[in-house]
């Protein structure tokens, strides 16, 4: 049977149920991806409600509004509808940060439940905006294993567009990327060579639900109805060309049983125009760790106990350049400990604004409304690291 | 996954007030707003109302309180009637009588003209779960599958199905499923359809298990295309909950012909790319149930769903990770190559939660194969390291199981040993028990080893799986390692300090052979050993010692041949899943099933220890002997009476027999010879299933016990096996023969997968044995499966192979039984079959 749950409970980090809603007795073998997924849904869903907040006390002062979210997310174990666009419309209490809920009526509007079943399940009709506008966001985090000798073991992008949508009424939306098969279709299409540039190629894509997968496949390109406000376009992963935007040579010496110096030196290689933020390098070190001292080149160093690390910070990044730190660490020696100290990778933090690792650019966002308003479009792009490790 | 109630929520923790005078409070206030008209009524009621949610919450009972929320149900602020409904969802089972109160007012809801009121009531009507108010609840629910709202008809769908767990029979007098049914099939929205369809699985499922002709009827409804195509094509309307139902139920359509799977291929493959990795995981299942039948396309399938997957992996939360690595664990199970190329996505990465890992690991282990061993050994010896100590023991693991998956095994033995110079007690511990079991299957690196083993002292070792592998490897190679005997001595010194029965059993087990190969240095400790073993209090270690002491008493030649073997290299080790496990697995992929298997699998851990206990009883010769030993010392009570001392004693006198071959048993004893003690071993092999038949029976027997010659203490290679090239044997002989002879064999090999794509054609296998002098007697089967009988005839002799081989093409796999004429010759038939039937397609 595909029932998802039977049950849903919410515990504290203790283990204490906070609230729990049962739907029915046990159930067989339950579909065990759409079970996860619910999950996961069902907290994104409250944490809409909530005001990015949602934590035990959220729960506790808001037994009621939950208890009739959990009754409209799932009936008798089938999920239901979890859309907290279609939700915000007809289920809303104070302390309820939502754009609906400055509506003066408490009452529900009266056809909203033809809504929550409509056929574009994602968007209500009779939006008004005075000015249309749209925002893309391109985020990537790239994640690297670098081997202690300097090799790339595994390197990939996984990246998603996010949008944001004020647009009225029941627009028709289409986005084109430089990915190598859609502009191949495209200029097949148009029966003219296809444009040379920097292309790329997607390992996968995911797309929300909006976009309509059919044409996709036939055209290669992303047409879709957007709901209104923010959500995920897509998703997608890159495994081949991806331009790490950072290098990292550490060299380690440990000097006899309690003294070890550390060198660690980075690179930005993407345009010197551009400037990465919030750069943090984590250097690992043995947890009997007494003293250090430190040189940089820029940015500031410390010790973090807790973290048995080096923390070393730079706040802007230019690109083409590099940094250095130098640091030399004492040991308490111990009589136990045996010579040998596994070193835990580096790691490494950063953004880069206007840089995607993968080369994805947006070429158009295109807008039909049958009104023919005028649209604004916003890119933006950013590369974030995502676990990027480096071993020494 | 019964829903149980926390007893946290129940008890009420301190910091609440407690519930008796709560309650109390709230009655009164609810009786005072129930009849009150004042303007601000309505606010004052929904608060009052929050503290009793609240309340409930927090686990105090305020079913008290029932008459008095009913009293002020009448509202019409939604809100209000939420809570309510709530309140008496939550009650009415314990409470029925009560419960009659609420109909009244949640039918007249059910009327109402707002449809999410009419909704909500005909929610909370169908939840009271009361049987006595069945029939309050059968004529809302068919006006509310006809409702103008479809947010009504959708709860009326669900509720169908709530009604059915209630009373089956007022849902099937009230005809529900028809108009269930109609309503699938005609309904605009999609989610009333798709609710519907739970409904009537439901309904089905459980009607079918119940009658017999229930369940033809409802077969009927499964088979009929036009159900499946009428949801299919509306798959893009459905929310993606709905469209995993609607999956599922794909994956049970049986398709009459190829152009129907190929158009529902088509349909579905843009779900692949959605984002939901639910809808992804459905869809995957489908086309694998879909294309079993097709070799070639499910081939293709594999390579497609390639990419969604790993892209699966990498995203959303640790958990969704994992149970989609469960899947690909599966996955990798029937079609090894799949991945073997992906690798390096499954490495590591720091951050992962170690349950990942621990998948991760699993899946390099499982994708390993000649051409990617070099570097995910390297990878996994980085994770030897690790800070996190479970998942480098598991690392450790992951490499022992390569290596005996025989890929590239040079490289790997100098890494194992490698890990016992990082000087770490659990590193050495793991490695040295997959040093033991390499060298259980690859005694030709017993050299090597030796001495880096030789080098390790036992002091260092804590874990008594690390240390019994230790001894094991002193006794079993007591003659390489010049200190053996002195190390041995050492550890039995300590006896008393060892807490780990299976270390002392190994310890008895490696004294006894270390005895046997080098007496006169062991003498001692034997002596020591013996005497510590029989006064030991855990029961296992005692039977074991006396088990020896008897053993030698009685006769030293048989202790001998009991403890120290002549020992074959164990091919494969016996491993705990068996291929129809995964294959009744598979039938469930995408349902909890997956993880959980993976989980069993872990509490199950262990095939070794499995086949090790194998090794210890030796080649079926232990059991005869131990029977005549314990027989004749049943007659000898006072033995058994023996204090402790005179074990002592009697130990000491064991070991002061010089060596073996001197030694006299006891006089009290009659030692019987060699020769009266080989027909009940001999009888005993024939029960269990050695044909004998040929003169050859007798020294195919001593062959086997190691009888015929005493001093033979060293392995000897199988005779090379040669093939009559033209064997000749009619099908009667053959039919005969297969149903008298016993089985000598069964195996379970694999094909390489051109092999298996090859057998699109069966008579290609049959000329590919036949190059190999197998001769195909029979064949059959549709595709994925195939059945062979084959036969082939040892060269020079009568003695005839007889071998039944099931082969499924969808998982390259086959299964062997092997009837021989001369069993002793079936393992190296065995051999020869196999291999043969591997370079099948190669050419």
């Amino acid at each position: 049977m595909p029932v998802a749950a039977s049950a849903i409970y919410f515990l504290n980090l203790r283990g204490d149920v906070l609230i729990n809603r049962l739907y029915r007795d046990d159930v067989g073998n339950a579909n065990v991806a759409c079970a996860f997924k619910f999950v996961v849904e069902a907290v994104a869903l409250f944490k809409s409600y909530f005001g990015g907040n949602f934590d035990e006390d959220a729960i506790r002062n808001n037994f009621v509004l939950i208890y009739e979210l959990l009754d409209e997310i799932m009936d008798f174990g089938y999920p239901q509808n979890l859309s907290p666009e279609i939700l915000k419309l007809y289920i809303t209490q104070e302390g309820v940060r939502s754009p609906f809920s400055s509506k003066p009526s408490d009452k529900p509007v009266p056809n909203a439940t033809l809504q929550v079943t409509g056929a574009v399940g994602w968007r209500r009709e009779g939006l008004v905006y005075k000015k249309n506008e749209v925002f893309l966001d391109i985020v990537e985090s790239v994640n690297l294993l670098m081997s202690s000798k300097g090799s790339v073991l595994r390197c990939d992008v996984t990246g998603k567009i996010l949008m944001k949508c004020f647009l009225s009424g029941m627009p028709d939306l289409k986005l084109g990327l430089n990915d190598k098969i859609g502009l191949e279709k495209e200029a097949q299409l148009k029966s003219r060579p296809a444009k040379s540039g920097k292309t790329i190629e997607l390992d996968d894509v995911t797309f929300h639900q909006c976009v309509n997968l059919t044409r996709f496949n036939s055209e290669k390109t992303v047409s879709f109805v957007p709901p209104d406000g923010e959500f995920e376009l897509m998703k997608y992963r890159i495994t081949e060309g991806v331009n790490l935007p950072f290098r990292v040579l550490p060299t380690i010496k440990e000097l006899g049983r309690t003294r070890m110096e550390i060198n660690v030196k980075v690179k930005s290689v993407f345009g010197a125009k551009m400037f990465a933020l919030g750069v943090v390098v984590k250097v690992p070190v043995p947890k009997q760790t007494a003293k250090t001292s430190f040189q940089t080149t820029s940015g500031k160093a410390k010790y973090n106990a807790s973290i048995d690390s080096l923390v070393w910070k730079i706040r802007k990044f230019p690109g083409q350049t590099e940094a250095t730190m130098s640091a030399e660490v004492e040991l308490i020696s111990t009589m136990g400990e045996k010579k040998s100290w596994n070193r835990p990778p580096i790691q490494m933090e950063f953004q880069v604004p206007m840089f995607t690792a993968s080369g994805l650019r947006v070429r158009f966002l295109k807008v039909w409304e049958k009104s023919g308003y005028n649209t604004v479009e916003w890119v933006r792009y950013i590369t974030r690291a995502g676990s990027y490790e480096i071993r020494c | 996954m019964a829903p149980t109630v926390p007893t946290a929520a129940k008890s009420a923790s301190p910091s609440q007030p407690s519930g008796k005078s709560e309650v109390a409070d709230l009655k009164q206030q609810l009786r005072q707003l129930a009849g009150s008209r004042a303007p601000d009524a309505d606010d004052q009621r929904r608060d009052v109302f929050k503290r009793v949610i609240s309340c409930m919450t927090a686990g105090i009972d305020v079913s008290a309180a029932f008459g008095e929320m009913v009293m002020c149900s009448a509202t019409s602020d939604v809100v209000t009637k939420k809570m309510c409904y709530l309140y008496v969802g939550a009650h009415a089972r314990a409470h029925p009588d009560l419960a009659l109160l609420t109909i009244n007012f949640l039918q007249r809801d059910c009327r109402d003209q707002d449809p999410t009121i009419r909704g909500l009531a005909l929610r909370s009507l169908c939840s009271l779960r009361v049987p006595n108010l069945v029939e309050y609840l059968v004529t809302p629910l068919t006006t509310g599958l006809k409702d103008p709202s479809a947010y009504v008809r959708m709860i009326a769908a669900v509720g169908a199905a709530k009604l059915y767990h209630i009373s089956a029979t007022a849902c099937l007098d009230a005809d529900l499923p028809a108009s269930l049914k109609a309503l699938m099939l005609s309904d605009p929205d999609a989610q009333v359809v798709a609710n519907c369809l739970h409904a009537l699985q439901e309904i089905w499922t459980l009607e079918a298990a119940n009658s017999e002709s229930a369940a033809r009827e409802i077969e009927r409804h499964y088979i009929a295309s036009q159900l499946y195509f009428t949801l299919l094509n509306r798959i893009k309307e459905f929310s993606e909950w709905a469209q995993c139902t609607v999956l599922e139920l794909a994956s049970k359509f049986l398709p009459s012909d190829n152009n129907e799977i190929f158009d529902i291929m088509n349909l579905l493959e843009d779900r692949l790319q959605h984002a939901n990795g639910a809808v992804v995981l459905a869809t995957i299942k489908v086309f694998l149930h879909l294309t079993m039948s097709m070799t070639d396309v499910h081939q293709q399938v594999y390579e497609r769903i390639k990419a969604p997957l790993l892209t699966l992996v990498g995203a959303g939360s640790p958990e969704q990770s994992y149970s989609v690595l469960c899947h690909l664990h599966l996955l990798v199970m029937r079609a090894p190559m799949l991945f073997s190329s992906d690798y390096k996505s499954f490495y590591c990465q720091f951050s992962d939660p170690s349950y990942v890992k621990k998948l991760k690991l699993e899946m390099l282990t499982a994708i390993a194969n000649e051409s990617n061993t070099y570097e995910i050994v390297t990878e996994l010896c980085e994770y030897a390291g690790n800070v996190d100590v479970p998942i480098a023991r598991e690392s450790i693991r992951a490499v022992g199981k390569i290596a005996l998956q025989q890929y590239d095994v040079n490289a790997i033995v100098d890494r194992l040993l490698q890990f016992l110079e990082m000087d770490k007690d659990y590193v050495t511990a793991e490695t040295l028990v997959l040093v033991k079991d390499l060298l259980r299957k690859y005694p030709q690196w017993s050299h090597d080893c030796i001495a880096v083993v030789g080098n390790i002292s036992s002091k260092n070792i804590q874990e008594p799986k690390g240390k019994a592998a230790l001894i094991w490897m002193l006794g079993e190679y007591s003659q390489d390692m010049h200190d053996a005997p002195y190390i041995l001595e050492g550890l039995v010194e300590n006896w008393d300090e060892e807490h780990s029965p299976e270390v002392r059993l190994h310890l008895l087990t490696a004294v006894m052979k270390c005895f046997f190969k080098r007496p006169p240095e062991t003498q001692k400790a034997l002596g020591a050993t013996l005497a510590a073993g029989i006064s030991d209090t855990h029961q296992d270690v005692h039977d074991r010692a006396l088990f020896y002491y008897r053993l030698l008493q009685y006769d030293p030649s048989v202790a001998e041949r009991v403890v120290n073997p002549p020992k074959q290299a164990v091919s494969v080790f016996a491993d705990m899943q068996s291929s129809e496990m995964k294959d009744r697995i598979f039938d469930e992929f995408n349902s909890l099933s997956v993880p959980s298997y993976l989980f069993t699998d872990k509490d199950h851990r262990g095939p070794f220890e499995y086949s090790e206990d194998l090794t210890n009883l030796t080649v079926g010769a232990e059991d005869p002997e131990n029977v005549i030993s314990a027989q004749r010392y049943q007659e000898n009570d006072n033995d058994l009476l023996l204090s402790t001392s005179d074990k002592e004693d009697n130990g000491t006198r064991v070991s002061n027999g010089s060596s073996t071959s001197s030694y006299n048993a006891p006089s009290d004893l009659i030692s019987p010879s060699l020769l009266s003690s080989q027909p009940p071993a001999e009888s005993a092999l024939m029960t269990t299933g050695v044909p004998t038949s040929s003169s050859l029976s007798n020294f195919g027997l001593d062959d086997l016990l190691g009888l015929g010659v005493t001093e033979a203490p060293a392995p000897r290679p199988p005779p090379a096996l040669t093939l009559n090239s033209k064997p000749v044997l009619d099908p009667g002989t053959f039919q005969r023969k297969w149903g008298q002879l016993a089985l000598s064999l069964s195996q379970e090999c694999s094909l390489s997968p051109q092999g298996a794509a090859a057998l699109m054609n069966p008579q290609s296998l049959i000329r590919h044995m036949q190059g190999n002098y197998i001769q195909c007697i029979a064949s059959g089967g549709q595709p994925p499966n195939y059945k062979f009988f084959f036969y082939a005839q040892k060269d020079g002799v009568t003695a005839f192979f007889l071998v039944e081989c099931i082969i499924n093409t969808a998982s390259a796999k086959a299964q062997l039984k092997i009837k021989a004429d001369d069993g002793t010759a079936a393992e190296a038939f065995s051999t020869l079959f196999q291999s043969a039937l591997s370079k099948f397609g190669l050419s």
